[in-house]
């Protein structure tokens, strides 16, 4: 019997521990004003796309005259998940810009955080991009 | 009779457990790299990348006296106990700058251009263990620095990884 209440003990704490989600604050009107780009989606890991959900990108030209991109994440979930992700380049002819710093990049999000990703093209040729995420 | 079946049976399926267990070597590209503790080369990848979107988002390239601006690498200093090759990070940020048309490297040192940046930085370790978790924080530091020592950009990026005893190996 105490062997039994005392793991229900830890398993409640371990789900407590796995199940700390993240409050947000921001302004109700936002100052910066975003342009939410239309984007099409192909979905092969339904798993993960209920639970990690990119809603939004947007885009900016930073002053060195590069495509500036960000894509705001969020966990659907109630506990912390890990991913990855990868940006690609392409340039006006829809050929992909290869760079050496391409990879990979591992995330996590908290539970019921909201993240954003950040890029910048490599070149000034970089006219388009496509974002790919895998679940971890 | 059925008992010499089996062990037939058994005989002829155990080399194929065999071999379903061996994983021949080959090319991994994409997300099924190995992740150490170590800084591995796809975080020298990644933090490479950090680091110039961070360079490209400030106004430095467009103020310089040369287009593209002159660059040459300073001290880069690996404040780790671990023993890597700079150029896994250095290389990187060369190569996308050059290739990016914004910058290129005198690989003289400066010797025969007079150069509009001196790139410079430092890769510090720090390690922590609470009961079984090991982690290892690895922090990036980068400067560019102008011609009269002013550092005109810098940033700072990190790098956590966290494991238990028996994955870490130690």
């Amino acid at each position: 019997m105490k062997e039994y209440v005392m793991a229900v003990v830890a398993a409640v704490s371990l789900a407590q521990y796995g199940c700390s989600t993240v409050n947000t604050v921001e302004p109700s009107q936002q100052a910066a004003q975003r342009q939410i780009l239309a984007d099409k989606r192909i979905t092969t890991d339904g798993r993960l796309y209920g639970r990690v959900r990119p809603i939004g990108v947007n885009t900016a030209v930073v002053p060195a005259g590069m495509l500036k991109i960000q894509i705001e994440v969020r966990n659907l979930t109630r506990s912390l998940q890990p991913f990855a992700y990868h940006i690609e380049w392409f340039d006006a002819n829809g050929i992909i810009v290869n760079t050496p710093t391409s990879a990979w990049v591992d995330r996590e999000i908290q539970g019921g955080e909201t993240l954003s990703i950040t890029g910048i093209a490599p070149t000034g040729d970089a006219k388009d991009f496509r974002i790919k995420f895998i679940s971890r | 009779m059925k008992m010499t079946l089996c062990k037939c049976l058994l005989i002829m399926i155990c080399p194929f457990l065999w071999s379903g267990c061996a994983t021949a070597p080959h090319v991994v590209e994409g997300p099924g790299k190995l992740t150490t503790m170590e800084i591995d080369t796809q975080d020298f990848a990644a933090k490479a990348d950090e680091m110039i979107q961070s360079m490209l988002d400030s106004p430095i390239f467009e103020k310089a006296a040369h287009k593209p601006a002159i660059l040459v690498v300073g001290r880069i200093v690996n404040n780790t106990g671990r023993n890597f090759d700079m150029d896994l990070l250095i290389k990187k940020i060369r190569v996308a700058l050059n290739k990016g048309g914004k910058a290129i490297t005198d690989i003289t040192g400066g010797a025969l251009n007079n150069p509009d940046f001196t790139l410079s930085g430092k890769i510090i370790e720090n390690r922590s263990r609470e009961g079984n978790t090991h982690q290892s924080a690895y922090t990036f530091q980068l400067s560019l620095s102008n011609s009269q020592g002013l550092a005109v950009w810098e940033d700072e990026k990190e790098i956590t990884k966290q494991g238990t005893r028996a994955s870490v190996g130690f």
